[in-house]
């Protein structure tokens, strides 16, 4: 659905995108996670048509994206700020936006109460709150029904609350519609709720990527969380540990990445830690590290094996 | 999956969504009121010195008077269009909604401009061919000539001027600032002008006036038409019909260069 090829974007000096490769299969909700400055809004704009890379192959569907009218029928997009003709009213402009795709006018009320905006529907767009216009975006992105749908940071600007019903949406039409999406974000708590494929991107360059079981089975096997206090204090004589291979932390424990089949002796190792540091521990379990931790176990790792 | 009922019309949406933008209540109001003041009001005084003598000076002088003010108010509508219309949508970035629609960019561009300029240049020229009609219909039909060829002229200038604007909106991404540049432009080109005719009939030199017509033809057309002595002073360079046509056709050929790579940018270059 999207192939990326050694994709390079420079803005002068700086480098967004750095040889990027990445692929999107079909009816999959990814998510391209990375910190702020990663690239992640750079390929998404390159995906779009948007912006031409300096270097490398972008398809999607199979074709080029720019300037591609015929592919803008199977895409949807929402824009991390999403701007809009600001005086027209809301339901107008969807109706507009109906005519221009050929969908049938009643489908934008339909869109407007999906994501709770029919109550805003004679509001002028620039009387909308921010929260609102986010919602006001995915309802425009999805009025055509795309098969593919990019949404960078969609859920920034949003309460608890509409986080989570867009979220909903998100799976549902997936589930539904067989929709698929690519959600661009650095908030990874609400990723982990409905990717089932990851691409970790981070510095412009995709660090891995593929099913987030299988990621997890990858890169987090045989990380041990340790819930306790002062993390800190333990943290530092574990990392001496010859078997660990990375210790994150948090500010209520850490997780450690041990050699294949060490476990065990971490567990006693720990005990003995602890109690020297004068440290008590609360709770320890396996495999059960976060989309967070498995993001930095990627890059830490990718760190160090490109180090050696 | 639902499917479409029928084709949609996407350049006439973003066209009719272009004029809702452009011309919201009460711009497009405020400016027929300026045109229609500027046409019936500012200019009727003259015209009856020019009804008085039928010639191909005084039909000339009598559209040249006519669209003065209104051309101005033209110039100005035209500005305001490309730098809010076209300048803004870059600068609040709302150009990425628009090329979400399957429309090719150059379509896009086109329907913004057909907005910005022919509307504007509709109005324009309505008034001023309701005016001429009714304040001096004998004029009119007994030297169409002249009077065609001063509307050709001074529309091929603010059409050369609304290219670079469209150019420098382009470029800087921000509407605003295009605008204090076309304006400057604007402004210097008038000087310049004023400056290359006291070249002219004080330094016995033509070439400033040549030059000063291809940007502006209404300057060659201004002295075929009315090449007397200016203070005393003659004039170093009487056109020839042809010249005038070819210096008006030039002028043409240049805002069509200007647009053809506004929109070569536009569709091959431009990333947002």
């Amino acid at each position: 659905m999207i192939s990326a090829r050694d994709l390079v974007k420079k803005y002068g000096q700086v480098v967004a995108v750095d040889g990027l490769d990445l692929k999107v299969e079909e009816g999959s909700i990814t998510g391209l996670i990375g910190p702020n400055g990663a690239g992640k809004t750079t390929t998404i704009k390159i995906i779009l048509g948007l912006l031409r890379p300096d270097r490398g192959d972008i398809e999607v569907f199979g074709e080029s994206p720019w300037d591609n009218p015929g592919l803008r029928e199977l895409v949807g997009v929402v824009h991390e700020k999403a701007y809009f003709p600001s005086h027209q009213k809301s339901l107008d402009y969807l109706e507009r936006v109906c005519r221009i795709f050929g969908v049938p006018e009643a489908r934008a009320k339909e869109v407007l109460s999906q994501v709770d905006l029919e109550d805003a529907s004679e509001r002028q767009i620039r009387a909308l709150s921010a929260g609102m216009l986010q919602r006001f975006a995915v309802a425009h992105a999805i009025i055509h029904d795309p098969k593919l749908v990019l949404a960078d940071e969609m859920t920034a600007n949003l309460d608890p609350q509409a986080r989570s019903s867009l979220l909903d949406l998100v799976a549902n039409l997936n589930k539904t519609e067989k929709t698929t999406f690519l959600l661009s974000s650095h908030i990874l708590p609400e990723l982990s709720r409905v990717c089932d494929s990851v691409a970790i991107i981070n510095r412009g360059k995709v660090y891995a990527a593929g099913k987030l079981l299988e990621l997890y089975e990858k890169y987090a096997a045989g990380v041990i969380r340790i819930t306790l206090e002062n993390p800190e204090k333990l943290a530092a004589e574990v990392k001496n540990l010859p078997y660990v291979e990375a210790v994150n932390i948090d500010a209520r424990g850490i997780s450690v990445r041990t050699a294949k089949g060490k476990e065990e002796n971490l567990y006693e190792d720990a005990a003995k830690l602890a109690k020297k540091a004068e440290v008590r521990i609360l709770g320890i379990e396996t495999g059960s590290a976060s989309l967070e931790e498995l993001y930095r176990l990627v890059v830490t790792g990718e760190r160090k094996e490109s180090q050696e | 999956m639902r499917r479409s009922t029928h084709k949609g019309k996407p350049f006439l949406e973003i066209f009719s969504l272009a004029l809702q933008e452009d011309y919201r209540f009460p711009i497009l109001e405020i400016f027929a009121f300026l045109y229609s003041l500027g046409t019936f009001i500012y200019a009727y005084p003259f015209f009856q010195g020019y009804a008085a003598t039928l010639s191909e000076q005084s039909a000339y002088s009598m559209a040249t008077t006519l669209m003065g003010l209104p051309l101005n108010i033209f110039i100005i509508l035209m500005f305001k269009n490309i730098a809010y219309g076209i300048g803004s949508d870059l600068e609040k970035a709302t150009i990425q909604t628009l090329f979400s629609y399957p429309l090719k960019r150059h379509l896009i561009l086109t329907a913004k401009l057909l907005s910005a300029i022919l509307v504007a240049l509709l109005v324009f020229l309505g008034t001023q061919v309701s005016a001429l009609y009714l304040l001096a219909p004998e004029i009119v039909s007994s030297y169409p000539v002249p009077v065609f060829l001063a509307y050709l002229a001074n529309v091929g200038y603010a059409l050369f001027l609304t290219a670079i604007l469209l150019l420098l909106t382009l470029k800087t991404r921000r509407g605003g600032l295009a605008v204090v540049f076309g304006l400057i432009m604007y402004f210097a080109i008038a000087v310049i002008q004023g400056i290359a005719s006291v070249i002219e009939y004080l330094g016995h030199i033509d070439w400033p006036s040549r030059v000063m017509s291809i940007i502006n033809p209404a300057t060659v057309v201004g002295k075929y038409y009315t090449s007397g002595p200016v203070m005393g002073l003659s004039s170093q360079w009487v056109p020839t019909f042809n010249e005038v046509l070819l210096y008006v056709f030039g002028c043409y050929v240049i805002v069509a260069i200007l647009f053809a790579f506004c929109y070569r940018y536009f569709s091959r270059r431009l990333s947002l």
